[in-house]
């Protein structure tokens, strides 16, 4: 990166008016920077502008699957929330204005100033991952995940659907019924009281309503395997997944929370198959983009961490100024990722 | 030498000091409301979501060249700024300039597995209402002939 100037002796008396001393004949180079940065800030430079094709990739692609996809899932359906995804793009502002004072306090060598500003920023890194967590494990409970053996989600209410809901009650009876024996025959061991046993109650209670499901469920399949009308077989089995989770009605703020939220959210441990139309692609692309994201928030809070057993004086300005650069950068892709995951 | 072109491009470093931050800082708060602000019921476009995205991306880039500028200080660099952010910037145009195809033709070219277990567009007015698309019509114009890849 550094460009050399090359003196060599000289070959005559015409280059008298070179001022470069050259010790005893030796060829005597001389270097000065290309760019006028440091050898770091250029590193982090270059690496920050591979780093703007890579997520301009993975966000370019982000946007090609959104808007070839036949229909794409509205936030809700996803248990995605605009405000906490709002607060988040707040801290990682803070973050960015944190970082920056330090850099300013490093520069003025206020090593103390500098390490609390270090300090407050890893605090607000470390909330936005745990915002984060808090949001990725809100997805994993209601079975959305990006990979299958996981992931409840179906594209559409077809009898392939069906026979996952099938499925999932079918083994969900078995399980019962077998815990059922198992403490029946533990209490009657006991000689306690099976039909008071509150355990036992909770069983059974549970064990009705997947019994009562599976009727529903064989009821909407028959249906939609037999009934000659289109529009009839269509119905029995959208009403069968409106049932497990409706779908939501409304945009933004307005889309309403209040028609009662299905099955799966009353019962949890049903954790029955979903209909979420584009709910697959929805949960690969979101996971991915705010997955890179949060490796590099990540990154980010491991340098902060070593930084902190530093000196943050004049001398080190250079490197909170890198890291502050890597740090502004992410919080550059949060922009983006913000409108075009939540409120898109 | 160095220590010249060093001096140069850090020669001006009082330029605005802590206020500068705190009025960028504000400014992204502000935009950040702003592109919130189409997710309330106040915002009167939802029924057309293109303003919506346009002005969400919009603001974004606004907020992205205010941290470009002020708090990676890009505005007060030297020229070597353009030699590295130009090329990446292009770079990146064109990298989804080059998907733009595929945006116009993904929902035109369904592989006949593909059509069969994809999701079924939803109509705006009706979504929820009536659960579910049009029915009896194929999701996309289909030319499955050719899109066995």
């Amino acid at each position: 990166m550094a460009e050399a100037l090359i003196h060599a002796p000289a070959h005559g008396a015409g280059h008298g008016s070179d001022d470069h001393g050259h010790a005893g004949g030796h060829l005597t180079l001389q270097y000065h920077p290309g760019l006028p940065i440091s050898n770091g800030k250029l590193i982090v430079w270059l690496f920050l502008s591979t780093e703007i094709m890579f997520f301009a990739g993975l966000i370019g692609t982000y946007i090609v699957l959104r808007f070839g996809a036949p229909t794409w899932p509205v936030p809700h359906e996803v248990h995605l929330s605009e405000p906490i995804g709002a607060f988040n793009t707040f801290v990682l502002i803070c973050s960015s204005v944190s970082i920056v004072l330090g850099l300013e306090s490093a520069k003025a060598n206020k090593t103390g100033a500098a390490k609390g500003w270090l300090l407050i920023t890893l605090a607000l890194g470390s909330v936005f991952l745990g915002v984060k967590m808090y949001e990725y494990n809100a997805k994993f409970q209601h079975g959305i995940y990006p990979w299958k053996p996981h992931s409840l989600i179906y594209e559409k209410a077809d009898l392939n659907y069906a026979a996952a809901v099938r499925l999932r009650l079918e083994a969900l009876e078995s399980q019962l019924q077998a815990e059922e024996t198992a403490l029946k025959t533990r209490l009657e061991d006991a000689k306690a009281s099976v039909d008071d046993n509150p355990q036992i109650k909770i069983i059974r209670d549970k064990l009705e309503l997947v019994t009562e499901e599976k009727n529903y469920e064989r009821k909407a399949e028959i249906i939609a395997a037999t009934a000659p009308d289109d529009v009839v077989r269509h119905d029995s089995l959208e009403a069968l997944a409106a049932r497990i989770m409706p779908m939501p009605t409304g945009h933004g703020a307005a889309a309403s929370h209040d028609e009662g939220g299905g099955l799966n959210e009353e019962h949890p441990w049903l954790r029955l198959p979903i209909r979420i139309p584009g709910g697959n692609m929805w949960a690969s692309t979101y996971f991915l983009l705010t997955g890179f994201h949060a490796i590099h928030v990540a990154v980010g809070l491991i340098v902060f961490t070593i930084m902190i057993f530093l000196t943050l004086n004049v001398a080190q300005a250079g490197l909170v100024e890198n890291i502050g650069l890597y740090w502004h950068f992410v919080d550059l892709v949060w922009i983006f990722l913000f409108p075009l995951l939540y409120l898109f | 030498m160095s220590e010249h072109a060093h001096a140069a491009a850090h020669g001006h470093e009082d330029h605005g000091g802590i206020a500068k931050y705190i009025y960028v800082f504000l400014a992204l708060c502000v935009l950040t409301g702003a592109s919130f602000f189409t997710y309330s019921s106040y915002w009167p476009f939802h029924a057309q979501p293109k303003i919506g995205w346009a002005f969400m991306m919009s603001v974004s880039c606004t907020k992205a060249m205010l941290v470009i500028l002020f708090f990676m200080h890009v505005k007060y660099e030297a020229n070597w700024k353009y030699v590295l952010t130009i090329p990446a910037a292009f770079m990146s145009i064109f990298l989804i300039l080059a998907l733009v195809p595929d945006v116009g033709l993904r929902g035109h070219w369904a592989s006949e597995e593909r059509e069969l277990y994809m999701a079924e567009p939803r109509t705006p007015a009706t979504s929820g209402a009536k659960h579910g698309g049009p029915r009896g019509k194929k999701p996309t114009e289909s030319h499955t002939s050719g899109a066995s890849h």
